[in-house]
């Protein structure tokens, strides 16, 4: 028989080809069928003589560059995803070298990959890992930045995008914390891809009650679990000792009317309009639906705003960072802030790097690079860092403003406190004398931290 | 186009239809539209962050401040911003101002460096001015771009215009699929639909005009999948270069389902090109001449007309150049005049021919073209050669023969 079968947009397609049999369906004139079908067409097609036209990846010549050896139950695991034809799931737990393992899978396969994060904090990461171990160009793939190689990264946000265009030039696919898979949107992309070899990542597995009445289980999407390593066969890394230290500054005259004006104005509305007790932690929200259409409610909105923009980068609390600054300029600093205004701001006046949303990945990548190895001893950043990134050399973190959120501010000290040698590590937070600052660094702090 | 932020609160649900808060050109939004087109102007040649200042304080308390930004952001699209030219890149100048360590404005014991002076190694090292050093250290920051023009001039109508036509667009977002009725316009219908990579699936309606269902690859398999809403709103204004169609949409948000409707009669323009009448000066030449000799005003006349009719081919149409209908007994056949082109483009529409297995259509092939004869022999309908331009009785006499 003739005939052709081609990629097209997360599908597969027929061409001159009569009776093909399911998963094909005709549509629009063609048989067609969902590309995650497509390892398992592999042999029809053969048999058929049909020209097979998908395969686009290519071969890479990798060179291992992370010389680490692997521990045995990593190698136990890629040799369980080998003998499952490099399909399915290796379930290990937080901090046990899953990226480790992915970048052991690729170079086993030895063909273009793709690896699929759920943020861009985490692709950024993964970018920085398959660069320094394979010392190749690597392609990252998100809103900020769309450079795809035979080695690229993306999220599942931007995933089908990639897919749908340059699905047939992966031959592996690697989904870091596959949980997130049987989620509509995300896992649409699994079924668009054509890649013959799957491989989930992920330290907690979805089970059975929690995949059902999704659309895809992960198991049809990329194979069942091929190996999994419970938490207790590990021990976990220990936390350093650490303390907070909280340093109080007065607003200048100057801006302590601009905040008494602006708070009048704000806690004038919500004295009048008990937004928390009717609409709880959505207040906020709440306020600014109100903002479109009640003058008092937007305005109260924009206070709030200027409020949280004028603590942000006080001019106390710039001294004070100056003083921490000059006092710890041989440690490691990180400066977190509240907004990226108040970063630049930063890294111009103290000739430091800015680590924002901004910031692309190669130049993120160098950033805390330089910082781990000392070429730079401090790094402004705002709330790109809040999540999963290490950066163990810190040694003193200065929170300058943020979110409330107890889950960021544990993240936060977390990065700071890794254990490095024996040394405690020191976390300031700066907060302005009778301001909202000091509610919210109250709430901030979560009860189990210890003072 | 505005972002989902911007549409969402000008979308109400009317039993189960979406209904657009469209946005009238009342003296206050004019006035509003005036100034924005006003401060954007003045802001030619400062950066965006300027730009973003002064248009905060230009919205301050309105409380709607939504639409504000909508129009905002409609003359922000069509704008350009562009980073300052320089001769380094800004990352290296970073590099090297950053390698050097630390610094505070005032020196001391422990830090004996100050920034003027790290700032003037810089100005050393790359031989650039002080304030270019200054600048170039974060110009590729988006707010740091100028804006280099504003892309088109601006009338506060037109802006409303456009302004609802992205209202309209935007609702699309959240659509899994497309269904389109239209009557006219196919060339430029099908045009884009390619450009922004739809898929279709059309049917001949029974009074005339097609029913055209457009989808993504995926859409088949995935119901309701919404990740083509960006490419069909990117696509939707090229409906509006048409004169009699409707659409209807099915669009997903989050706890409900709802279904949207537009049509011609909506009195929303296309930023799109319409693409010109004939595509070639053989074409309108052949049209003249047809008409001035065998045209509908002579006796047993025919009627020509320019691509209204297409030839469905499975994933993809072919629409000839003109059909002629016989003014008296209505029958009908369709001509296609192959001119100049490529060989690639040649075997394409031979396929295309061949595909579409119509006895009523006659191809007109320029003869200066290297195409093999023989590989058009298996057309059907009938193919005509000419070196110069068609002749125009051969012309009729292939008509004649081929109409049914």
């Amino acid at each position: 028989m003739s005939g052709t079968i081609t990629f097209q947009g997360g599908t597969l397609v027929l061409y001159d080809v009569e009776d093909a049999p399911p998963p094909f369906q005709m549509i629009k004139g063609r048989p067609r069928c969902e590309a995650y079908h497509y390892p398992r067409l592999i042999e029809w097609i053969r048999e058929t003589g049909i020209r097979d036209n998908v395969p686009r990846w290519q071969t890479l010549n990798l060179k291992m560059h992370d010389d680490r050896p692997a521990h045995d139950y990593q190698i136990a695991a890629l040799d369980a995803w080998d003998k499952a034809d490099r399909r399915g799931s290796i379930v290990l737990p937080t901090g046990s070298g899953k990226t480790f393992v992915a970048i052991h899978a690729i170079q086993r396969v030895g063909r273009s990959a793709l690896v699929v994060a759920p943020t861009i904090d985490l692709l950024h990461q993964w970018y920085a890992r398959l660069v320094n171990a394979f010392e190749i160009d690597v392609g990252v793939y998100y809103g900020g930045e769309k450079i795809v190689l035979p080695i690229t990264v993306t999220t599942y946000h931007s995933a089908g995008d990639v897919i749908a265009a340059h699905g047939d030039a992966f031959k592996l696919i690697i989904f870091d914390e596959v949980h997130h898979l049987p989620a509509p949107s995300w896992g649409e992309a699994a079924l668009m891809s054509p890649s013959p070899f799957r491989l989930g990542l992920t330290a907690t597995y979805p089970e059975d009650h929690e995949q059902e009445g999704t659309r895809w289980r992960v198991e049809d999407l990329i194979g069942g679990i091929v190996f999994a390593l419970k938490i207790d066969d590990l021990t976990g890394d220990t936390l350093a000792e650490y303390r907070t230290q909280r340093v109080r500054v007065d607003l200048t005259p100057d801006e302590r009317k601009q905040y008494d004006d602006d708070y009048a104005i704000y806690a004038g509305y919500f004295r009048q309009h008990q937004l928390v007790k009717t609409h709880g932690k959505f207040w906020l929200n709440e306020l600014m639906r109100r903002g479109s259409f009640d003058v008092d409610a937007r305005a109260a909105h924009l206070s709030r705003q200027r409020i949280i923009a004028l603590l942000a980068g006080c001019e106390g609390k710039l001294e004070a960072l100056e003083k921490l600054l000059r006092e710890y300029s041989d440690e490691r600093c990180l400066i977190f802030t509240e907004n990226n205004a108040v970063v630049y701001a930063i890294a111009r006046k103290h000739l430091i790097p800015a680590l924002t949303h901004e910031t692309k990945a190669a130049e993120r990548k160098h950033i805390l690079e330089a910082f781990s190895a000392g070429e730079y001893h401090a790094v402004a950043t705002s709330k790109v860092l809040n999540e999963g990134v290490d950066v163990p050399e810190a040694k003193i973190a200065i929170v300058l403003g943020g979110t409330s959120s107890a889950r960021e501010y544990i993240q936060r000290l977390g990065r700071v406190l890794r254990k490095s040698g024996n040394r405690e590590a020191l976390l300031f937070e700066v907060i302005a004398r009778d301001t909202i600052d000091v509610s919210r660094a109250q709430r901030r702090r979560p009860q189990n931290v210890q003072r | 186009m505005l972002t989902a932020d911007l549409i969402r609160p000008r979308m109400k649900s009317r039993s189960k239809q979406i209904v657009i808060d469209w946005l009238p050109a009342e003296p206050m939004m004019i006035k509003t539209a005036e100034t924005l087109i006003t401060l954007l102007t003045a802001h030619i040649g400062k950066t965006r962050g300027e730009w973003d200042a002064a248009l905060d304080a230009t919205i301050s308390t309105r409380v709607d401040y939504i639409t504000v930004r909508g129009l905002a952001k409609v003359l922000e699209d069509a704008a350009t911003f562009t980073p300052i030219a320089l001769a380094v890149d800004p990352a290296d100048v970073r590099r090297h101002v950053f390698g050097g360590g630390m610094v505070f404005e005032r020196a001391d014991l422990f830090h004996p460096k100050t920034r003027a002076q790290a700032i003037q190694a810089a100005v050393v090292h790359f031989d650039m001015p002080t304030e270019v050093v200054e600048r170039a250290l974060f110009a590729d920051r988006g707010g740091e771009y100028l804006l280099a023009e504003v892309g088109q001039t601006w009338s506060p109508a037109d802006l409303i215009g456009r302004y609802n036509l992205e209202l309209a667009r935007g609702v699309l977002y959240w659509s899994s699929q497309m269904r389109v009725e239209l009557r006219d316009g196919y060339k430029d219908f099908w045009r884009y639909l390619k450009l922004f990579k739809l898929m279709f699936e059309a049917s001949p309606l029974p009074k005339g005009g097609y029913h055209v269902m457009l989808e993504g690859a995926i859409s088949p398999f995935v119901r309701q999948t919404t990740r083509y809403g960006r490419q069909f709103a990117a696509f939707l204004p090229a409906l509006f270069l048409g004169e009699r169609w409707s659409m209807q949409a099915d669009i997903h948000l989050p706890g409900w389902t709802a279904e949207y409707k537009l049509d011609s009669k909506l009195p929303l323009k296309s930023h799109f090109r319409k693409s010109g009448l004939y595509d070639s000066a053989l074409e309108s030449d052949f049209a003249a001449e047809f008409e001035a000799k065998f045209g509908a005003s002579k006796r047993d006349g025919w009627l020509l007309q320019r691509e209204d009719e297409i030839i469905l081919l499975g994933d993809t149409v072919m629409i000839p150049d003109f059909s002629v209908t016989h003014a008296r007994d209505g029958r009908r056949c369709l001509i296609e005049i192959v001119g100049y082109w490529h060989p690639d483009y040649l075997r394409r529409k031979v396929e295309k021919v061949r595909a579409a297995g119509r006895r009523d259509l006659l191809l007109l092939v320029y003869e200066g073209v290297n195409l093999a004869q023989e590989r058009l022999q298996d057309v059907p309908g009938e193919v005509l050669y000419f070196v110069k331009k068609p002749v125009m009785k051969d012309a009729i006499a292939a008509v004649e023969r081929l109409a049914i």
